[in-house]
């Protein structure tokens, strides 16, 4: 168990850069005014987003509204990645990602690519992710202990949240289509849906070549299944771990082309496996 | 002293991890997703060659008389994989259907005398008159390739084979 628990200041910190870094890009290149322009008459306020009334998204919803929200945002994610008032400026981070995430999903769907994301900002919140590789760290405010199990036990809660997505997300297909999930038809039927329209957010057209290969498709999408069930095995067995995360990179990719549906928030948080402390040392090593 | 502090953060992370997990794992098992608790349900049904399927194309008509593909994704970029699914909910009038109706849509169903009296895409121009705006806000006013209509082409893809992707249904035109 300790093998598992251990970690250093560091990696935690550098994870928290990582995570609230991914958010601040997103951020930092979405248009919030356009965001503001859509008819509220349109918003179907999703979960917890509903406890919210029409007047408040009344108000949010303009170009002005969403411009100081915007503002706001960036600025708390901007604390939290480089690690100022970390333990106040992540729970911040953590409650406005999660309203904004919410506000997104009440126009489309409940789409799963940020969500992963959302959770690690929810560990980080209540973890001592400020005590290295942070500006509280540099100015003296905070200081690295000594326990590997403090810093280390947030980092194995992480990748298991992300076993978790792949796993529960294979036994989910399982049981609600069952042995159908293996058809044929299955991957080209959906791939060509994707590609029909362009409102996605690419017009990649080879799921339309598709049809010509359906024999060994089974067999994809069953290789596809086993890979999702067993990626819990790259948080024990580290030999494994970089190819059962090179899989994931490849799957996510092929999504792209063959479906138009790319999830690169996942794929970033696939850095929350990277040893940050062999990073460090490699870095150090090299300027002796 | 260590120990002592060891162990209140061994407690806060036992509480830090079942507040994380027994939603999820509540989401799992009725597979049901309640923002922000999660189920990862995504592709979960798969696809079925028998059954019939809609989509749309987001077009403009120029000023100079050109008609040309629209993509939402650069009009509205924080709807990043969402766009269509937008577009299919406002189709269907999913914002008259929610126990907490806005109070524009609860004005709307008591003009029209309920749900079932709406139009197909009731707010579909609404949503059409805001990506042109859009759209015409990116170029200079005396540009040619200003849009002066923007419309929403909806077509079937026939069931039972691999072929005839572009049915026509209906389109929603809106003058800019």
């Amino acid at each position: 168990m300790n093998r598992f628990t251990s970690g250093s200041a560091l990696t935690l910190g550098v994870t928290r850069s990582v995570v609230s870094g991914t958010f601040l890009i997103a951020t930092l290149v979405t248009s919030f005014s356009a965001l503001g322009q859509l008819p509220v008459t349109i918003l179907r306020p999703t979960g917890l987003m509903k406890v919210l009334p029409w007047n408040f998204y009344d108000r949010l919803l303009t170009p002005s509204g969403m411009f100081a929200f915007k503002s706001v945002l960036l600025l708390s994610l901007l604390l939290s990645t480089f690690g100022l008032l970390t333990s106040f400026s992540t729970k911040v981070s953590l409650l406005l990602v999660i309203f904004y995430e919410g506000l997104v999903r009440s126009f489309g769907h409940y789409n799963h690519d940020e969500m992963l994301a959302v959770y690690y900002l929810v560990v980080l919140a209540f973890v001592p992710c400020g005590d290295d590789f942070s500006l509280d760290h540099w100015l003296g405010r905070k200081r690295a202990g000594q326990s590997s199990f403090i810093y280390g036990y947030p980092v194995l809660l992480m990748q298991s949240l992300m076993a978790w997505v792949y796993f529960s997300s294979a036994l989910v297909k399982m049981r609600v289509a069952g042995l159908k999930y293996l058809s044929a038809d299955n991957l080209p039927v959906l791939a060509i849906f994707h590609s029909l329209d362009n409102l996605h957010d690419t017009g990649f057209r080879l799921a339309f070549w598709l049809p010509q290969v359906r024999v060994v498709l089974p067999f994809v999408v069953g290789v596809v299944l086993v890979w999702e069930l067993f990626f819990p095995v790259a948080i024990v067995w580290r030999r494994a771990r970089w190819w059962i995360l090179g899989f994931g990179v490849l799957f996510h990719i092929a999504t792209l082309f063959l479906m138009n549906i790319f999830f690169p928030y996942q794929l970033a948080m696939y850095l929350i496996f990277v040893d940050w402390d062999k990073v460090g040392e490699w870095i150090n090593r090299r300027r002796t | 002293m260590k120990l002592q502090s060891e162990r209140r953060w061994i407690t806060q992370y036992t509480i830090l991890t079942l507040v994380i997990f027994l939603p999820l794992l509540w989401s799992f098992r009725y597979v049901r997703n309640l923002y922000p608790f999660t189920v990862w349900n995504v592709m979960m049904a798969g696809g079925d060659l028998q059954t019939g399927r809609s989509y749309c194309v987001l077009r403009g008509e120029t000023v100079a008389g050109e008609t040309i593909d629209i993509r939402p994704i650069e009009l509205t970029n924080a709807l990043y994989g969402r766009n269509w699914t937008m577009v299919n909910a406002t189709i269907t009038n999913q914002s008259f259907k929610l126990p907490s109706v806005h109070p524009a849509n609860v004005a709307l169903l008591e003009r029209v005398g309920g749900v079932e009296n709406l139009k197909q895409g009731e707010r579909i121009p609404d949503l059409l008159l805001t990506w042109g705006n859009l759209y015409n806000n990116h170029l200079p006013p005396t540009s040619s390739r200003r849009l002066r209509v923007i419309r929403l082409d909806m077509y079937q893809w026939s069931s039972g084979q691999y072929a005839d992707y572009a049915t026509f249904i209906t389109s929603w035109r809106t003058q800019l």
